[in-house]
């Protein structure tokens, strides 16, 4: 017999980062008596290395919690989320799996942008939102100012918000309460046709591909044949399971539970999130409102540092896209850097995570070069064309215009910074749209930016502008055109693909300047003068020159030195392996992610 | 023994006894083969008559004098306790002792210009050797110069500076019969320092003494350099070793490639190599090789490759390559 679905509630915890969601999930495991003390660790739902170091959940989650209130056992499903913005869509599609959802916010700091941003995901997808305010042990809490700033953004009835202690425990079991009371029950129909929602997958090397499902009508039993009903494709059902928080095997899910399925799924690709479960052959009619696809927002070249490794770094992306299917790759050839490949990814913080576990996990040097938008660019000839690669873009004279990319960007900033962010976006070519007030001392500031001028490090200025106090959300809105052209560089007379840029005509020549200063730093001395340009077409706007390496020895090398000379030699040679021959000049990866830093002169 | 060098900087420090001590327990330990080379090195200012008697006596047939600069004011920069008319009294007692000797020059100490080294060079040649070291200052880690430098005390030489005196010294010298068969140093044909000539092969060599190296049987090892620890060590019958280090088949190979070539007249022989490392260096380097010889600064002969003359001064471009 499958669970009442009356006593089954299903809920997130949304919150800004670092506002202590995984800690209060731990904290909820610990005093349903999922965990004991003893397997009660830090971050216990983050169990992938990079997610540990960073402190950032990025996989969702699924764990089954009893809890007994007043008699009746009840089963609460949490559903983590990641709070990072780069990882929205994978917010949205856990959220599409609950009913309800802790809005949870450090009362030390307050609201956040993406306490506003995942607040609004859940409102959107009708979940009831229960408020808790997180860390009011703390000496710096300000319970009522954040009250007051979760009704001025939010509309939160200041009555209805919770407060707790996620370290000590203070205030949890008030949370479980106002789950079971405010949260609905999942209303679906155990005899229709089985409809699973498919929120998430993973790949594990002995079972193939994991899908946490949460299941809407019917059921699902073990050995049952069902239908992924996007895909089209038939599988038998070989395995169920809920986590508490581990793998525990069972024979049936019903309706409005949560678990995992295998089923001899062979690859990732095979699964789309989102996508409705089924059974077979009796399917249901329609499928569930799938949700939201990533979108790739943010694209660079990886190419291996050694010519030979091109096939390696083919293996080790299909191995990573094996658990993560949000990023992007194609084949991709440079004039400058050789065979490698061209990839999206959902933000910077996502490209970073993906560079690093490719260079972890599979041993490879890579160079990477700088990121990029995907441009729109309506030709002469009335061709649209999308090009994520600067060096693909057409001359001038075959563009008729040329967009980009724009995203609405919300600040939340204590408003003594306001001027500061908005001279920094008025120096990023954005457009002023609005500025709310949630207290007298913070507010909300919007501006339309060119994706291309915040993905860098307008996140990182608004933090020094801000001591640390500003966060920021955006959203895609659509393309603009603009005066845009490529800039190209040529090192020693040859221009170096790899290195090219998009950039506001105004800005070109002083951007051409910048670059060329900063390239000089970063391309080491070689034996022979090397001259480093910045044109636009065939017009050259800024140059340098590198003066040539005319020594380079050590002069003593005696018995006692052999070793120490050795690492020396080594030392040079490792600094070397990062580069690459771009006809007779060796150009490092910093050279090659240079072009991207230009805020400073 | 074929060769021997008792260095670390200052032997003459000791007294005559002493000294006679010291040559007598080298000589029951590691007696000299006929023919042999024995070099002891000196500092001119505690060099004298007594000494250098006590040296030749003991057997010593080769002096290496660290005179570093002929200009007091870059001899006080190196913080070095002699004055420069000790070089030359110091080798009038060298002279009709001991069939080689040497000495050691230093080029791009700080505050020193080319026309201080030009006179450097006039001095060094005027004392008739057959055998010079000119080395271009290095700041290594830990030294005072390197402390100083860090600091922003001292201001290292320009490189265009090092260039010209650098290629000024080789030269002058090879005008004065000297021909360069080492990155820094200098010989006329036959007076080559044997001893040295071992490292730069890659050959075995003991080592004896506080914070001595030595390489035998494809390991590197070092004494300590703590003098209590030392003797501690040695006088309870122990091993006064430190830090070893054991290379790989290939990572010596290249290793040796890299010593092999600071050898500017030897080079590195395809032939010696294979037949001393077991890889044949087309094997390991190709690539490293045919680039440096299109970029002018290998030559290659096909039996023998060797840095040019503006190979020797990016030595460590083409080197750090090999390995």
């Amino acid at each position: 017999m499958a669970f009442d679905p009356k006593f089954i509630r299903n809920f997130s915890i949304v919150a800004h980062i670092d506002h202590g969601k995984s800690t209060l999930a731990d904290q909820l495991l610990l005093q349903s008596g999922a965990i004991s003390q003893r397997e009660f660790r830090e971050q216990l739902l983050d169990d992938m290395d990079l997610e540990r170091e960073r402190g950032i959940t990025i996989k969702a989650r699924a764990v089954a919690i009893n809890y007994t209130l007043e008699g009746q056992l009840y089963e609460l499903n949490l559903i983590d989320t990641p709070g990072h913005v780069d990882f929205n869509y994978e917010v949205s599609r856990s959220l599409a799996a609950c009913e309800g959802a802790i809005l949870l916010v450090d009362c030390t700091q307050g609201v956040q942008a993406q306490t506003v941003a995942n607040a609004y995901l859940a409102i959107n997808g009708n979940l009831s939102i229960v408020p808790v305010l997180n860390k009011i042990d703390m000496q710096a809490a300000r319970p009522d100012d954040v009250k007051e700033e979760l009704f001025n953004t939010l509309g939160v009835n200041p009555d209805e918000v919770l407060a707790c202690s996620a370290k000590t425990g203070e205030g949890v079991g008030e949370i479980f309460k106002a789950i079971i009371a405010r949260v609905p029950h999942p209303a679906g129909n155990p005899s229709a046709p089985l409809r699973a929602l498919i929120f998430d997958s993973k790949f594990d090397d002995y079972q193939g591909v994991v899908t946490y499902v949460r299941v809407v009508d019917g059921h699902l039993k073990v050995g049952q044949k069902i239908r992924l009903m996007a895909g089209g494709t038939t599988y038998e059902v070989t395995g169920l399971g809920r986590f508490r928080p581990h793998e525990v095997a069972c024979e049936e899910l019903g309706v409005g539970q949560v678990g995992y399925v295998t089923a001899n799924i062979k690859q990732l690709a095979d699964v789309r999130i989102g996508d409705t479960m089924t059974e077979h052959p009796r399917g249901a009619e329609s499928p569930l409102p799938g949700y939201q696809e990533p979108v790739q927002v943010v694209y660079c070249g990886l190419f291996p540092a050694t010519h030979n490794q091109f096939e390696d770094l083919r293996t080790a992306l299909q191995k990573l896209a094996l658990n993560d299917c949000s990023f992007t790759f194609e084949p991709e050839t440079s004039d400058a850097l050789g065979f490698g490949f061209r990839c999206g990814f959902l933000g910077m913080l996502h490209m970073e995570i993906v560079q690093q576990r490719l260079e972890r996990e599979s041993n490879l040097f890579l160079v990477q070069t700088a990121p990029n938008v995907t441009y729109e660019i309506l030709t002469k000839r009335n061709e649209v064309l999308h090009i994520a690669n600067p060096t693909r873009i057409p001359d001038a004279g075959d563009i008729e215009e040329f967009r980009e990319p724009m995203a609405r960007v919300n600040f939340i900033l204590p408003s003594d910074c306001i001027g500061a962010i908005m001279q920094l976006c008025e120096d990023r070519r954005g457009t002023y749209i609005k500025t709310e007030y949630m207290t007298p001392t913070r507010a909300i500031l919007s501006y339309e930016l060119p994706l291309a001028e915040m993905i860098y490090d307008l996140y990182d200025k608004l933090k020094s502008a801000t001591r640390g106090y500003g966060t920021m959300d955006y959203e895609l809105i659509g393309y603009r055109a603009d005066e845009l052209c490529r800039l190209d560089i040529l090192v020693a007379g040859e221009k170096v693909d790899a290195l090219s840029i998009v950039v506001h005509k105004a800005h070109a020549d002083r951007r051409g300047r910048r670059l060329v200063k900063k390239l000089r730093a970063e391309i080491g001395r070689h034996q022979f003068e090397v001259a480093i340009q910045a044109a636009i077409g065939s017009r050259v706007v800024a140059r340098e020159t590198i003066s040539a390496l005319r020594k380079n020895v050590t002069a003593k090398c005696y018995g006692g030195d052999v070793s120490r000379k050795r690492k020396l030699l080594e030392k040079q040679k490792e600094g070397k392996k990062r580069m690459k021959q771009v006809g007779n000049v060796e150009i490092s990866q910093e050279a090659f992610l240079s072009v991207l830093d230009d805020g400073d002169e | 023994m074929d060769t021997i060098f008792v260095g670390g900087g200052t032997p003459t420090r000791l007294t005559p006894a002493q000294l006679e001590r010291l040559l007598s327990v080298i000589r029951i330990h590691f007696p000299l083969a006929a023919g042999g080379e024995w070099t002891v090195e000196a500092n001119p200012g505690t060099l004298d008559a007594d000494k250098s008697d006590v040296l030749a006596a003991g057997g010593v047939n080769r002096v290496s004098l660290g005179a570093q600069s002929f200009q007091p004011r870059l001899l006080a920069a190196l913080e070095r306790n002699h004055n420069p008319e000790d070089v030359p009294r110091a080798l009038d007692l060298i002279r009709p002792r001991f069939p080689f000797w040497s000495f050691d020059l230093i080029f791009g100490v700080p505050g020193s210009t080319p026309a201080d080294w030009s006179e450097d060079l006039r001095i060094a040649l005027s004392l008739d050797p057959s055998h010079l070291s000119c080395y271009g200052l290095v700041y290594e880690k830990g030294t005072a110069l390197w402390k100083q430098r860090e600091a922003g005390l001292v201001t290292p030489v320009e490189e265009d500076f090092e260039v010209e005196m650098y290629t000024e010294t080789i030269d002058v010298l090879a005008n004065a019969g000297l021909s360069m068969y080492e990155i820094s140093n200098f010989a006329r044909p036959g007076h080559e320092s044997r001893h040295n000539l071992v490292y730069w092969a890659n050959d075995a060599y003991f080592g004896v003494g506080l914070g001595a190296a030595r390489y035998l049987e494809g390991v590197r090892s070092i004494n300590t350099r703590d003098l209590q620890a030392y003797l501690k060590r040695v006088e309870a019958g122990g091993d006064p070793t430190g830090p070893s280090e054991t290379l790989g088949p290939e990572e010596r190979a290249r290793e040796t490639a890299t010593l092999m070539l600071r050898r500017t007249q030897a080079g590195l022989d395809r032939a010696e190599f294979e037949l001393k490392t077991g890889f044949a260096i087309d094997e390991l380097s190709r690539a490293a090789i045919a680039k440096h010889v299109r970029g002018g600064l290998l030559e290659d002969d096909g039996l023998r490759l060797r840095l040019t003359r503006q190979g020797v001064f990016l030595a460590d471009t083409v080197l750090c390559d090999l390995l």
